[in-house]
Parts: structure tokens; sequence; C-alpha cells
């Protein structure tokens, strides 16, 4: 018997007059012991499943459908006060942002007091102790006393599963448990999350993004596309031998650590949003599908192939011949001059009250040199000061120690000439479009703020608006949009096209792909690629993802607090490293 | 297109009641008929024409002088508004001013600035512009420079929390990049995301203005004794409220509905303009 | 904590030096003679002088700033030019007064406002929700003077429930203990007395309270729509946590920091709008005090009666401030 099965599960969601299913005719069944994960890009509907079995729908939603059986009962047809009355008991929830999941200002001991003694434990404090032992927290007894803003973001993760086990239950829902930590961290909780799950033979639905995560973690993988299931099987099967054409183009858009390198699947525009799916009556997928036909047009149903693999395309014959094309050849010759020079740089941060100063070292003592026409990847997780080396290089914050060259000019000090040379060299692309695109200026506006600050005409900002919207493939209608008209990838190439007005030769970028869909990361990928080769700048890319980097650029430094620890060709390094940091980083990238 | 602020209700509602006090406030003399200082010594505390021994050239009945309540009712409005009209834009220039230096620059400015608030706020707003009147003398003018010195911290502490924020923006930082200078990031890139904050709060200042000179007036220190204002004639009903209650009633009822045509235009603004705004009025 | 709390009070000291600079800066603008006006009509120019040396008042500015500031900081404030009594024992007879109305507005503030705040907050997305908002709105509208004139109105003229002049009911004299008059009054055994303060006090309080307990609900309301959008609000209730104590246990405590401090500007305010209350109930508080004494411009009462409304505020801030501290464990270092 199943812990959990939906049978014909439905969210329809109100937009305005229209009703568009969110969900639509969900089959899924999770036998005890099992982990079964969701895997789809945002908005495919994968968070649907676990606000559904909560019945804690956004307005607007509702479910129905056939059923919604946990350990028997019908979720659905449950009074609320039964439903509840599972929560925290029979069914636990594993969030996605620990850190703001916890109540800020009660203490960690009081949060567990509350959730154990709901649950009947008589002494919780021991109880609670041992929970917290037994994912791996030191000093747990201590831990109960402090609040979550003392603790790093894993601890509060490695907290809430604690909590989530602490009752034994039947079912465990974790919705993307990992997506806000750094890779080692997302290594050790799902280490955590695995051993509990062993040990209390616990079925577990896991929601995520990341396929090769996913199938690292699952027995088996529901692949979701705009509200339906497109493929669901075997966890290996799904990942090595994946039969509808989005699981094969979503494998193959996402770069990878291991293995020959190769290009990236470029899937073309997005995934249809909840207002355009009134429109598609056929295959979802269709539009964007290298092998859709004419005959798409009709909803196609989920097929079982052999053994438990189903999948929602009659053409499965054809997946395995869809190809990502060739690797980025890497620039021909010798890299040009030297445009960035670095020697024994450092910053460091003054903190805290007049009576406890502290110093926090960001940076200290890096040496690089970056050429013309160089992409340079520079990876670290949070805190490793690898966004204050591009707030250094760009003039944002003053080194304590150490020197910056340009073009070869000290720019170190603060000064008319270093502000000068920056801007005729230097443009920085930001990590968060929402942050960084003025909601108050239309696009057209945004990418040649450089030219209105040198005083250009109208006419001319105009012109020259059109030709870099043409360059970053948007149209040029979207000149006259604000940038919340605009959707996650487009905002993000409007902000390198603002970067890229006056083609300077040295582009700096911060985590310019993190958090946007692997498809959108593709095409963003393949459009840097592209005005490489037409504009040749060089390149420095601040970035946590591994792939990414190993994908995009040729020399890579790694930073570990402050410090790089290690810097070489990408491949020389990614293939045989020398240092503890650089293996742990490799070795804790989900391969699947 | 009409935008959004323009078809909500309290907007609406709030633009209807100012504007009727704006049109009699004008019209006063034409709509009067007598002067607000023409005493008739013969026919004092008169009621209502409507009640009992009511006449009907005094509309609203007279006062312990025997001038006509709805004369002064009608001469008392231009003093509100003139008030209102200029206090909180000046107010307003000068807190903004504050607000944007301050949190754009930081360092010793900024320091300076928080200080000045600080202490500001240390006086309630009554006492600090009763003293302020007290050095200064009566008169309208009066009035209206106590509240811009009273009041710029109102603006300046808000605005200065919300430009800290936009400050920390990127696309600040991103203008400074393409080659803006520090005067052109201010007025291009910060200014304008503090607009709608700013008209919010224009408009609740000045129904504070118009009920700082009321309190005034009523404490013996606003507008001059030849002036006819709205604290005045509710300090004067007060003692013969029995007698003739619309001596204090009348000007009660004006400042309230001007004060909430004001608030009704701030709040409809706020909604519309998606301000946020976690602010007292004291 | 502790520390952080004690930085903060340590700020106090400076404004309270510049406030006092500003006061009397403030004050020397006044074109009116002290010196002339303490003497008789009949006083000649030489005597007149002679008084104004006595004063002080020949003396440079700063060298009378610092001789006041000494003076007022051993506890001497002057002698009133108009009532020719010390300041100090005038401010000691009306500053309880004064308290007992604001303490008394306080709670009646914060419990309309708090209450209130819920009571918007459980009306949110309902029918009422317009209703209930623009009533706040009106309410904002009407400082507490105009409350004062309209609860007399209401309840002393028309409906003859409550008396509105003075602390106690004619005939009766009040015991002097500590100036507090409810308290008086149970130490002394009075309960005639206590009722007929309490009535007395009903008024005023219920006036200057209500006046200044629309900013808290909408803020309390604001604050609460916030939290309950935050994640761990919606991971409460998936670990099956009732709504009653989401609201108690997680989101009140919560919202109420927001909410208390700005209670603490609020009651800033508060306690400088009693001097209207206080007039217009012509309560014996230092509202009343000051008035007069900016009618006769009697500049000891004026400079000591503004320089303690600010100690008030400040204590009333600080106070606010460690309650926050206290609640907010995300502020102690």
């Amino acid at each position: 018997m199943s812990v959990l099965r939906a049978e014909g599960l439905i969210v329809p969601a109100r937009i305005g007059p229209l009703t568009v299913p969110a969900l639509r005719d969900l089959n899924l069944a999770l036998a005890p012991g099992k982990v079964l994960g969701l895997v789809g890009e945002s908005g495919a509907g994968k968070s649907m499943v676990g606000r559904a079995i909560a019945q804690m729908l956004p307005p607007g939603f509702t479910v129905s459908g056939r059923g919604l059986h946990f350990a028997g009962q019908d979720l659905l047809t449950m009074p609320a006060t039964e439903r509840r009355a599972l929560l925290g008991r029979q069914i636990a929830f594993i969030p996605q942002e620990p850190l703001s999941a916890l109540n800020p200002v009660r203490t960690i001991g009081s949060q567990f007091g509350e959730h154990l003694r709901r649950v009947g434990v008589a002494d919780w404090r021991a109880a609670a102790v041992a929970a917290l032992q037994s994912v791996h927290l030191p000093d747990p007894a201590g831990l109960l006393d402090r609040y979550p803003h003392q603790l790093s973001g894993g601890m509060c993760q490695r907290v809430l599963i604690a909590m989530a086990f602490a009752s034994k239950p039947a079912l465990v829902v974790a919705d993307e448990p990992t997506t806000a930590l750094d890779v080692t961290i997302q290594a050790r909780i799902i280490r955590v999350m695995r051993e509990l799950q062993q040990l209390h033979d616990t079925a577990v639905l896991f929601i995520t993004h990341d396929l090769r995560l996913a199938a690292e973690v699952c027995d088996e993988i529901a692949v979701l596309y705009a509200g339906g299931v497109v493929e669901h099987g075997p966890a290996e099967v799904v990942l090595n031998e994946p039969l509808h054409p989005y699981t094969k183009c979503l494998l193959l858009s996402a770069p990878e650590i291991h293995g020959p390198r190769r290009g990236l699947y470029t899937l073309p525009e997005q995934m249809p949003g909840l207002r355009a799916l009134a429109d598609i009556p056929g295959c979802r997928f269709a539009p964007r599908c290298p092998l859709a036909r004419e005959s798409c047009r009709n909803a196609p149903a989920l097929l079982v192939l052999k053994d438990a693999h189903r999948v929602a395309c009659p053409y499965p014959g054809e997946v395995p011949g869809i190809s990502a094309g060739p690797a980025l050849a890497a620039p021909e010759g010798q890299a040009g001059a030297v445009l960035v020079e670095a020697r024994d740089l450092g910053k460091t941060f003054r903190t805290g009250t007049p009576f406890r100063r502290r110093a926090v070292a960001a940076v200290q003592g890096v040496n690089f040199t970056l050429h013309e026409g160089e992409f340079l990847g520079v990876v670290g997780e949070s805190g490793s000061g690898k966004s204050t080396l591009a707030r250094l290089l760009m003039g944002l914050e003053r080194p304590t120690s150490g020197e910056i060259r340009l073009a070869g000019r000290d720019v170190s000090r603060w000064d008319g000439a270093a502000r000068r040379t920056r801007l005729q060299t230097a443009q920085m692309v930001f990590q968060d479009p929402q942050s960084a695109l003025n909601p108050r200026r239309r696009v057209a506006s945004i990418v040649t703020q450089a030219l209105e600050a040198a005083g250009l005409p109208a006419a001319t900002r105009e012109a020259k608006a059109a030709e870099i919207l043409a360059d970053l493939g948007m149209p040029a209608e979207l000149g006259s949009r604000f940038p919340n008209q605009l959707s996650g990838g487009q905002r993000q190439r409007v902000n390198i096209g603002r970067a890229l007005c006056l083609v300077p030769k040295l582009l700096v970028a911060d985590e310019i792909v993190s958090g946007l869909d692997v498809s959108v990361q593709a095409q963003l990928l393949a459009l840097l690629a592209r005005l490489r080769a037409e504009h040749r700048f060089a390149l420095l890319l601040i970035s946590h993802d591994l792939a990414v980097v190993r994908y995009l650029c040729e020399r890579v430094m790694v930073m570990q607090r402050g410090v790089v620890v290690e810097q070489g060709r990408t491949e020389d390094v990614f293939a045989n490293p020398q240092h503890p940091y650089t293996k742990e980083l490799l070795a804790a990238v989900p391969k699947g | 297109m009409i935008p959004r602020w323009a078809r909500d209700g309290r907007v609406l509602v709030g633009l209807v009641l100012l504007s009727a006090v704006l049109v009699v406030a004008l019209l006063a003399p034409w709509l009067a008929g007598m002067a607000p200082d023409d005493q008739d010594l013969l026919a004092t505390l008169l009621p209502a024409s409507w009640q009992d021994g009511g006449d009907a050239a005094h509309w609203l009945g007279t006062d312990s002088l025997g001038r006509d309540v709805f004369a002064r009712l009608l001469y008392g409005a231009r003093v509100a508004l003139t008030v209102a009209a200029i206090a909180a834009p000046g107010a307003m220039v000068a807190g903004t001013v504050a607000a944007l230096l301050a949190g754009y620059l930081g360092g010793w400015f900024d320091w300076l600035v928080g200080r000045a608030v600080d202490v500001w706020m240390s006086f309630p707003p009554v006492i600090l512009s009763l003293i302020l009147m007290v050095g200064l003398g009566t008169g309208t003018r009066n009035v209206i420079f106590a509240i811009m010195l009273v009041d710029w911290t109102r603006f300046c502490r808000v605005l200065r929390a919300e430009v800290l924020v936009v400050a920390r923006r990127d696309y600040v930082t991103a203008a400074g990049l393409v080659g803006f200078g520090h005067v052109r990031i201010l007025l291009r890139e910060v200014f304008p995301a503090i607009v709608p904050l700013l008209i919010t709060l224009l408009t609740l200042e000045m129904g504070i203005a118009v009920v700082v000179e009321a309190i005034l007036s009523f404490v013996g220190l606003g507008v001059k004794a030849d002036e006819v204002a709205w604290g005045q004639m509710i300090a004067d009903g007060r003692s013969t409220i029995y007698q003739a209650p619309f001596n204090l009633l009348a000007p009660v009822v004006a400042i309230f509905l001007t004060v909430a045509g004001f608030n009704l235009l701030g709040d409809g603004l706020r909604r519309s303009l998606d301000v946020r705004l976690l602010e007292g009025r004291g | 904590m502790v520390l952080s709390f004690a930085r903060r009070l340590a700020a106090v000291g400076p404004i309270l030096l510049v406030v006092s600079l500003l006061l009397f800066v403030a004050l020397r603008l006044l074109p009116v003679d002290p010196a002339a006006m303490s003497m008789p009509p009949t006083a000649t120019k030489v005597e007149i002088e002679a008084a104004r040396s006595a004063m002080g008042l020949d003396r440079p500015l700063v060298e009378q700033y610092a001789i006041w500031l000494g003076q007022t900081l051993h506890g001497d404030f002057g002698t009133s030019i108009h009532m020719r009594r010390p300041v100090g024992g005038l401010l000691l007879e009306t500053l309880p007064a004064t308290i007992e109305l604001s303490v008394a507005a306080m709670i009646v503030a914060g419990l309309l406002g708090i209450g209130g705040g819920l009571a918007l907050f459980a009306l949110r997305n309902r029918r009422g929700e317009a209703v209930a908002e623009l009533t706040t709105t009106l309410m904002m509208s009407i400082p507490e003077f105009l409350w004062a004139l309209l609860f007399i109105f209401l309840f002393g003229v028309l409906l003859s429930a409550l008396p509105f002049t003075g602390r106690l009911d004619p005939g009766m004299t009040r015991p002097v203990v500590s100036g507090f008059l409810l308290l008086d009054a149970l130490l002394v055994g009075r309960p005639d007395i206590y009722a007929s303060a309490l009535r007395h006090l009903l008024l005023p309080a219920a006036a200057l309270g209500i006046a200044f307990a629309p900013p808290v609900m909408r803020v309390l309301r604001t604050s609460l729509v916030d939290v309950y959008q935050e994640d761990y609000i919606r991971q409460a209730r998936l670990r099956g946590v009732g709504e009653a104590r989401i609201l108690l246990a997680h989101a009140l405590k919560n919202a109420i920091l927001p909410t208390l401090t700005l209670m603490g500007v609020q009651f800033g305010f508060l306690f400088g709008g009693s001097l209207l209350v206080e007039v217009i109930y012509a309560y014996p508080g230092m509202g009343n005090l000051m008035v007069d004494a900016v009618r006769n411009a009697d500049l000891p009462i004026i400079q000591a009666v503004a320089l303690t409304y600010c100690v008030v505020v400040l204590a009333i801030t600080s106070a606010v401030d460690a309650l926050v501290l206290l609640l907010n464990p995300r502020l102690r270092a």
C-alpha cells in the first residue's frame, strides 16, 4: 500500500475570468520508505503538490480530483481539523528558506518544544536534544537557547529537518530544501536527510529544479512541465535514458562538471505562464519541442512503456537523437595584452561598535592577471570574498592593501583618473536584475544610460537602444516597456545590455545566471558566448556554479574565506584539483 | 487613461471636500455678506437662524461681541488654507533636501541630520511650536515659519529611511558605473523613487498644518488679534457653550472637514501609489 | 544588551544639552524685558537696570546660559516673575497631575490601539474592512483638542454625565502626599475623593488617548499583515500549529515590535498633547502652568516647563527602546 496516492489531482487557478489548471490530472503513488522526486522548472507546478497535501494554496487556487489519499484517508474530503491533526505528526514539511522558516524572536528550544509538546512528547527537552543530535548538530543542549539569527542557514535547515523527523512521520515533503544553501552544505544536508529517512523508513516527496540532484537522492523521478507529469520512472533510467524530449532537453541545457565538454541545448522561449496555458490545446511542450509535429496539437496521454517508466510523448524513439551540439571553441591563438593585474590585493572591513571593533578580512593577498578577451571564472561559496573582489575591481570598494592595474594604469586609489579609466574600460553586471534595473526607467533608457551620462542627444540614444536590443536578441518594441513587464531572462539581458552599451574591454559579472531556470540560463550563456565573438571583451565571471564556469571560462580561480586557494586553466583545475577545498567543492556537485 | 490614483474613492472625496473649502475661502467676501469683525452689540450670542430667537441675517448666529459666526467661519478658512499651502511645502523642501543628502551621502552629514532629528523629536511638537511662537511673536507669517521649523523632521525621518533603501539598490551603483555624477544620480535615480511617498506626506502635512494653526490660535499664540482663525473662534465659543453652541461647533466641524479632506486624499494616494507609511500624527 | 541600551542612554545627555541651548536661544529672541516686568510700573529706569544686573541679564548670552544651566542642574529653576514663587515648587505641584493624566491617556491609547489593530486585522479581506479603514482615517482627522471639545459637548453638556473642569468636585480638598491624586486618595483612605478624581480624569484621558490610538491601530494591522506573509508562519501552520497559537505565540510577538517603536513616538506626542487637553478641561497640570506663563512672558517657568516636557519625552522614548531591545533578540549585541 502506498503512503501517498494522487488520483487525477487537479489544481485549478482562477485568473480573472479564466480558470486554468495549475496542476492537471496528476497521478502519483509513493510507497513507504521510498523517495519520489518531483522535478521541473519554476512554474511547472511542482510546489503545488506539496501545497495541495496541506491544502494551503495561494488565493484563487483550489484542489479537486478523484482523490489524494494519505494512508488510506482522502485528504481532499477530510475535515480541516482532521487534516491539521495529521500535519506535524504524520506529515511533515521541510522548507526552502531555512533562515526565514524559524520565528526570529523565539529560541530554537521554544519552537522545538512547542512542536514536541503538540506531538505529545512528555520530556521534550531530552527529545529535542536527541533529535538535534541525530542531525549531527554540535552542542544540541546549548543550541536550544539560541535564536535563529545566531545560526547559519545550514544549521537552521538541520534544526528544521530534526523537527520534521521528530514525530516519526510517515511522509516528509521537502520543497527545494537545499536551494538556498551552498553546494558543500547541500551535500551534508542531503546526507542527513537520507540518514533519517532510511532510519525511520520514511516516505519522502522531494521537490527540486535540479534533475541531477533528484537522481542522486530519489528512487523515482516525475518530471513536470506546465502543470502535468511528462515523464515518470526509476531515477537512473530517467536520468540516463530519458524518453521525453523535455527531459532530454533539460539535461542537455545544464552544463556538466564531469565528462567530456559539450555544448548546451538551447530551448527557445520559456515555459508558458498560467495565463498562456489556456491557449495551448494539445501537448503543452509542443511549441518548444524539437520533435513537435501537427499531431501534437491533441493532448497526448501518459503512455506506459517498459516496467514503470511512463512518458507523455508518442515519439520516445526519437528522443535519444536530440543532441546539444559542439562545445564552445576556445578562442584561437595566444591571449591578448594584460588587461587587469591585481597584486597582493586585500580588503578588510571594520565593523562592530566603538566598544568592540572587529576587522573582517573579506579579501586578502589576491594575485591574478586577466588578459584581453579572456574569460576568467571566480568560484567559491558565500563568504568567500568573490563579490568583494568584483567590487574592488570596479572601484565600489577601496582596497586596504595591494594594488589593481587596469589597462596598465593603477586604479587602486580613488581619484578622477582612476574613475575615467574604469569608465572607459570596465563595466559590471549585477546579480539581481530586480535591484539592478530602475523600475521607473524604460528598457531603452536603461540600456543607453551610459550615452545619457555622456550627454548624447535622444535620437542617437534611441538608435543605439534598438541596436543593443537586437544584439541581445530582444524585439525592439520591448524598448518602451518597464522592467517589471519583462520576464526574468529578459531582465537579465537588459542588465547585460546596459553594461555592454559602450563595449567595455572588461565585463565583471556577479552571479548573473544564478536563480534562473536551466533553460533560461542556457539562453543567457549562449548569448554571452555570441557577444564574446562579436565584441571581444574579457569577462570576470563570479559564480557559485562550477559547471557554468567550466562551460564558459578558460581559466578559473577558487576562493575560500577571502583567499585564492587555487587557480589555473579550467580543464586542469577541474580534472586534477590540487587544493582540498577545490576537491571538496567538486565532490559536492550532484552527479546524478 | 485616468491614472489609478484619480479613480480612488478616497482621493475623490478628499478633493471634493478640499475644493469646497478652497472655493468658500476664495469667495468669502461675497458669500459672507458682512465683514467678520462687524460688531453688533445689540445682537450678541444669537442662536442659529433656524432656532428660536434666530435672526435670518446671521445664519449660524453671532458670538459674544455680536459678530457673525458664518462670516468668521469663511474668513477663518482663508487663514487655515494659507498656512497649509505655504507651511507644508516649506517643511517638505527643508526635510527632503536634508533627507536626500543625509541618506545618499551618509557619513558626518547623515550623523548631523540624525542628531538634529533626535533633538527635535525630544520636543513634543505642541511645546516646540508654542516656544517658537513665544520667541517669534504672533501673526500668520510666524505661524507658517514655526510649522516649517517644527515639521521638517516629519519629512526628514521618513524620507531618509526611504532614501537609504533606494540608495542601496544596485541600479544606483550601476548609474555611477556608467558615468552619472552624484547630482544626476540623486535627481534622476533616487529622487523619482521617493516622489510618491513625498506627495502622500505633503498631503498629510497640510492637514497637520491646519491643526497646528488652530491649536496656536486657540491658545492665543497664532494669528494676530485682528485676524480671524478657527482656533480663536473655538477659544471664544468655549465659554458660551450653553447659550450659543454653534460658536463652538461650527469651527470644530470646519477643522474636521478640512483635515479629513487632506487625510482622505493622503490615504487614497498612499494606497493607489502603493506607498508604505508607518507613521503617526502628533 | 545592557551595553547597547547604555549606549542609547548615553546619547540622551548630549541631546538634552542641545535642547536646553535651543530653548535658551529661542526665548532670548523674545522682545520683552523680564526685568521690567518683574518691577512695579512705578519703577525708575535706574531701578530696572539694577534688577537687570541682579538677574544677570546684562552679562553676555553665553555666560547667562552657563549660569542658568548650572542652576538648573542643581535643581534651582529660578523664581517665577509673575507669581513670585520658586519654579521648582510649581513644577512639583503640576508635574504629577500631568503625568497622571498622560499615563491614563496612554492606557486608553494602548488598549484602543492594540484592540483596534487586532480588529482591523481580523476584518482584512472582509466586507467590513472598508468601513473600518474609513473610520480610522476620519478618527485621525480629529486632533486631541477637538476630541476634548467633542467629549465636553457630548458627555458634559448634552448628557451631563461627567464633570469636565478640574481634578475634583468643588468643595473637596486635595490630599497632598505624592501629588498623584488617585494614589493619594487611596493613601489617605478617601474613596469619595478617589471616585471624584477618577470621574474627572475620565473625559480628558479618553480624549487624549483616543487621539493617539489610530496610528497604533494601523501599524499593528500592517505589521500583522506583513508577518503573516513570512515563511515561519507558513512553516508553523505546516507543523499543524493552531491559528490562535499562531497569532499569539508567533505573529504577535513579531508584529508588536514595530508597533511598540511607534507607540514610543506617539506617547511622546501624547505627553505634549496633554497641554491642550489640560487647558480645555481646566486641569491644573504643567500645560496650564505653561500657557499662563506664555501669556505673562514668565521666562523662568517657560524654560523649566519646556525642559521638563523634553526630559519626560526622552524618558518615554528610552523606556520604549529598552522594551523593544528586550523583546527583539536580533537587536541584542
